[in-house]
C-alpha cells in the first residue's frame, strides 16, 4: 500500500506541519522533490523504531465504523428474539429458564452465561422499575460475541426482583453485548424507550413480535430525530 | 533530460536518499575547497594592501590611512551589499540555531573586502572571523544550489569555516575543532566527518597555492616543572586581558552609537585613533602576524613597560577597530595581545624572581595566545589546538592545556558567554541542538493546534449546550459570535457543572451569560515559549488560538508534551 505523506503523518500521530517542517530540517527520510514527496515506508518503519516514535497505519476509522453498525436497538432485538412464557418463581429460575430458551446460544456458554447474570444479579438487582428488568453480565462477553443482542422474555407471571420500585416485575430483556461502549448506548436507548409508559403497558400485553418490532422502530425514528436525546 | 535535471537533487538519488554520509563527505570536499580559496584570496588581497600601501608609511598623515579604509569598508557594507558591520560569527552561529545555515550569498564575498580594506589599510583587526563568514556561506549556498536539508545545510556550514580557518592557519585540526565547539556545537558523527574532510581539503587547497609552513616558527623551548607551575599567573593575567578587551569592545560600541554620525564617520573616527596610537607604537597596526612571529621567537626586545603598554594599546586599538563600526575578526588581535601578554609576563617574573633562570619569553608569549584565544572564544579546545598547530609546539603541550583551562574557567566567572554568543545569549538567540530553547524554538503553534472544539454562539441556550456536550468530547467550548463569526470567550465545562442537573436553568441561560470574556489567547505566530510562559503564570492548561479575532482551535499543555517529545527524541536520541 502507497502512503500519502497525510497518512504518513497520521501514522506518527503528528500534524503535516509537523511532518513538513522535519522534512525541511532533515529530520526524517522523506524527500521533497518538485512533484511531490520520496520515501520508502519499510525504511520510514525503521526510522520511527530507531527514535521510538509510534508508527502504525491509522485503523480508527474502520473500528468506528463496525461499532456504529451494531449501535442500534431494533437489530439486536431482533438477533436476540422474543421470549414468551417464562416460567419461575425467583430470580435464579425466571433466569435459568430464559437462559435455557435462548435457543441460538451454544451449550456451553448457557451454563457460564447464568452464572455470571447471576453474579451480577447479587451486586444489586437489574430490575430498574415499572416493572422491567434488564438483566445483563457484570463485563462485557469478549470474544464470545460479535454483535450486540437483546433477548426480550415475557415472564409467565410477575415475580419479586427486589427492583427499585418494589413493583413485581413481568418483562426482561437480557442484554449481551460486545464491549462496554454498545452496552451503554443499547442500554441508555432501551431506558428511554422504558421512560415511555405507554410503551411500558404495551409490553404488558405480551405483543407479538410484528407489533413489538414496529413499535422499537418508531422509538429509534424519535431517537434520530434527536427527541430528548 | 532527468539525469540533467537531477544532477541538482543529489539528495534523492536513491544512492543517497536514506543514508547521505558519502553526499556529506563529497559536498564537504567541495566547500572545503571554495572556502579555502576564500582566505587564499584574502591573504594575498592583504599582502597587496600592505605592500601598496608600504610606500605612504614614511609620509606624517599615515595615521589618516586607517580611518580612510574603516570609512570605505564601513561605506562598502552599508551602502553597497547592505550589511551589519562587526565580524559576522555571530551571524553565522544565529543562523545555525535559528535558520538552519541560511546564509546570503553576498555574505561570501562582502566581510572578505570590507575586512580587506580595514585590516590592510591598518585597522587592529583580524582576517579570521571574514573567512569564516565566507567560508560559512559558501556552505550554505552549496547546500542550498543542491536543495540540500537544514541538517546537511548546518553541516555545511560547518564545514565551510573549517576549510576557512585550516586553510588560513594551515591547521586543519583547529579549523575542524573550531566549526564544531563553535559554529556547530554537537559533537556528532554525523558532523564531525564532513568537517574534518573540508578541513583537509581547505588545508590542502592552501598548501598548494601558499606551500606547507608553520605560520610562526620558534626555538624549542627547554621546560622545566617550574615553568609549567609558573603558567598559571599567567593563565590569570590573560584572563584579566580578556576580560579587559569584552569589556571595552562592549563600551565602544555603545560609545560609537551614541554619537549622531553616518556609521562611515563613526568608523572614520575609530580607524584615526588606531592611527594616532600606531604611530606611536606601530605594533598594533593590522593583523600584526609580523609582530606575534617576533614576540614568540623571543626577539621583541622592550622593556617591561613598553611591552605592559603595548598590550593594553593593542587592545584599546582593536576595540577602536571593531567597535566603531570596521570590519574584522578578533582571532588576530588576540594573538597578537596574547603574546604581548605572555611576554610581560615574562619581564614581570624576571623583575620579582630575578634569581631563577626563566625560559625564552616566547614560551610565555606563546602560552599567552593560546590563553587568550581560549578565553575569548571559551573554546579551550580550539585555542589548544590552533596554537600548537601554528607555532608546531608540540613540546610546550602541557602548559598550554593548562592555560588554556584555566583562562577558559577564569574568563566564565566574569564573562558568562563568550565573545561571540554573547549578544545572542542576551537575545536567546542561541539555540544548541537538543536543547529546550531549541525544542519550543523548532516547535510552532500551528503545528500543536487541536482543530476538534465545537464552536457555539452567545445566543445559544443552555438546553441546546447540552445536547452539544454529549456530542463533543472536549471540555473547552469557543463561543463565535452568531453573526459575524468572531471569537468572544470560551466556556469551560466547569463553568456550567452547577447548572448542569438543574433543569430550570436549561431555558434561562443564554451562553452568552456564562461565557468567560477575559481569555488569554494565542496568536498564531506566537513564541511557544511565551505561550508556555503565560500558562505557567496563570495556571492554565489551554488556550483559544486566535487570529483577525476568528478562533482557530486550542492549544495544551498535553498535546505540547506529547509534540515536545517527539521532537525532542528525533533531535537527541540515537544519532550516529
Amino acid at each position: 500500500m502507497k502512503l500519502t505523506i497525510n497518512e504518513v503523518a497520521q501514522c506518527l500521530r503528528l500534524s503535516i506541519s509537523t511532518v513538513e517542517r522535519w522534512i525541511r530540517q532533515g529530520r526524517i527520510p522523506i524527500q521533497k522533490t518538485d512533484t511531490g514527496y520520496l520515501f520508502n515506508e519499510s525504511t520510514l518503519e525503521k526510522w520511527a523504531a530507531m527514535y521510538k516514535l509510534p508508527f502504525s497505519l491509522p485503523d480508527k476509522f474502520e473500528k468506528k465504523f463496525k461499532e456504529k453498525k451494531s449501535e442500534n436497538l431494533l437489530p439486536a432485538m431482533k438477533r436476540g428474539g422474543l421470549l414468551y412464557n417464562i416460567k419461575g418463581e425467583n430470580v435464579e429460575a425466571v433466569l435459568k429458564d430464559a437462559v435455557e430458551n435462548i435457543y441460538f446460544l451454544p451449550v456451553s456458554f448457557k451454563e457460564e452465561l447464568y452464572r455470571r447474570l447471576l453474579e451480577r444479579e447479587h451486586l444489586t438487582s437489574t430490575g430498574i422499575g415499572k416493572g422491567v428488568a434488564i438483566p445483563h453480565p457484570p463485563d462485557p462477553l469478549q470474544g464470545t460475541l460479535s454483535n450486540a443482542l437483546i433477548s426480550t422474555c415475557f415472564l409467565e407471571k410477575p415475580i419479586d426482583f427486589n427492583a427499585v420500585d418494589g413493583k413485581p416485575v413481568f418483562v426482561m430483556f437480557i442484554l449481551l453485548s460486545p464491549s462496554t461502549k454498545t452496552h451503554l448506548h443499547l442500554l441508555s436507548r432501551l431506558s428511554f424507550c422504558i421512560r415511555d409508559d405507554a410503551f411500558v403497558e404495551f409490553l404488558k400485553t405480551s405483543p407479538d413480535s410484528a407489533a413489538f418490532f414496529l413499535n422499537i422502530a418508531d422509538f429509534e425514528n424519535r431517537l434520530i430525530k434527536g427527541e430528548g436525546y | 533530460m532527468r539525469i540533467l535535471k537531477s544532477w541538482r537533487y543529489p539528495g534523492n538519488w536513491p544512492f543517497f536518499r536514506f543514508d547521505d554520509r558519502l553526499l556529506l563527505i563529497l559536498m564537504a570536499a567541495i566547500v572545503g575547497n571554495f572556502s579555502g580559496l576564500a582566505s587564499v584570496a584574502l591573504n594575498r588581497g592583504l599582502l597587496l594592501m600592505s605592500e601598496w600601501l608600504h610606500h605612504f608609511r614614511h609620509y606624517w598623515w599615515v595615521f589618516v590611512l586607517p580611518a580612510i579604509g574603516a570609512a570605505l569598508s564601513s561605506l562598502f557594507l552599508e551602502k553597497i551589499v547592505k550589511e551589519g558591520a562587526g565580524h559576522g560569527v555571530p551571524e553565522v552561529i544565529y543562523s545555525v540555531s535559528r535558520y538552519g545555515g541560511l546564509l546570503r550569498f553576498r555574505s561570501s564575498f562582502s566581510r572578505l573586502i570590507s575586512s580587506c580594506l580595514t585590516i590592510g589599510s591598518g585597522g587592529s583587526a583580524g582576517p579570521e572571523a571574514p573567512v569564516v563568514i565566507s567560508g560559512a556561506a559558501i556552505g550554505s549556498n552549496i547546500a542550498k544550489y543542491f536543495s540540500l536539508n537544514d541538517r546537511q545545510r548546518v553541516t555545511l556550514v560547518g564545514c565551510g569555516a573549517a576549510g576557512a580557518i585550516s586553510s588560513i592557519f594551515n591547521a586543519p585540526i583547529a579549523g575542524m575543532v573550531f566549526a564544531i565547539e563553535v559554529i556547530v556545537g554537537e559533537w556528532k558523527s554525523v558532523n564531525i566527518v564532513p568537517i574534518a574532510i573540508a578541513s583537509v581539503a581547505g588545508t590542502e587547497i592552501s598548501r598548494i597555492l601558499q606551500g606547507n609552513q608553520i605560520p610562526f616558527r620558534h626555538h624549542l623551548f627547554k621546560i622545566d616543572l617550574l615553568n609549567i607551575f609558573a603558567c598559571l599567573g599567567l593563565a590569570v593575567l590573560a584572563a584579566a586581558a580578556v576580560i579587559l578587551l569584552t569589556r571595552m569592545l562592549r563600551s565602544m560600541h555603545t560609545v560609537s552609537h551614541k554619537v549622531s554620525a553616518p556609521v562611515w564617520i563613526r568608523a572614520a573616527i575609530g580607524g584615526c585613533a588606531v592611527g594616532v596610537i600606531g604611530l606611536f607604537l606601530p605594533v598594533v597596526l593590522g593583523d600584526g602576524y609580523h609582530s606575534v612571529e617576533i614576540l614568540i621567537e623571543g626577539e621583541y626586545g622592550q622593556i617591561l613597560t613598553v611591552v605592559a603598554l603595548a598590550s593594553f594599546a593593542k587592545i584599546a586599538a582593536t576595540a577602536l577597530t571593531l567597535g566603531w563600526g570596521g570590519s574584522g575578526g578578533i582571532f588576530a588581535p588576540c594573538l597578537v595581545i596574547g603574546s604581548l601578554v605572555g611576554v610581560t609576563y615574562h619581564h614581570l617574573l624576571a623583575l620579582f624572581m630575578p634569581s631563577i633562570s626563566w625560559v625564552n619569553e616566547g614560551y610565555f608569549a606563546l602560552l599567552g595566545m593560546a590563553g587568550l584565544i581560549s578565553g575569548m572564544l571559551q573554546a579551550p579546545l580550539t585555542g589548544i589546538f590552533l596554537i600548537i598547530e601554528i607555532t608546531g609546539g608540540w613540546e610546550v603541550i602541557l602548559p598550554l592545556i593548562m592555560v588554556s583551562a584555566v583562562t577558559t574557567t577564569l574568563c566564565r566567572y566574569f564573562e558568562p558567554a563568550s565573545y561571540y554568543l554573547k549578544d545572542l545569549v542576551e537575545h536567546g538567540h542561541l539555540l544548541r541542538p537538543g536543547t529546550d530553547a531549541r525544542v519550543l524554538s523548532d516547535l510552532t503553534v500551528p503545528e500543536l493546534i487541536e482543530r476538534d472544539c465545537i464552536t457555539v454562539n452567545q445566543n445559544m441556550l443552555l438546553r441546546d449546550f447540552i445536547a452539544i456536550i454529549k456530542k463533543s468530547h472536549r471540555n473547552y467550548f469557543p463561543v463565535a459570535d452568531e453573526k459575524t463569526g468572531d471569537f468572544l470567550g470560551i466556556i469551560h465545562l466547569d463553568d456550567i457543572r452547577p447548572h448542569l442537573f438543574n433543569p430550570v436553568m436549561y431555558d434561562a441561560v443564554f451562553l452568552g451569560q456564562i461565557m468567560n470574556t477575559q481569555v488569554e489567547t494565542v496568536h498564531p505566530d506566537d513564541d511557544l515559549l511565551d505561550v508556555l510562559r503565560t500558562m505557567d503564570m496563570k495556571s492554565l492548561f489551554s488556550m483559544p488560538v486566535v487570529l483577525n479575532n476568528k478562533f482557530l482551535g486550542l492549544i495544551s499543555k498535553a498535546t505540547i508534551l506529547d509534540q515536545y517529545r517527539k521532537e525532542l527524541m528525533v533531535q537527541t536520541s540515537h544519532q550516529e
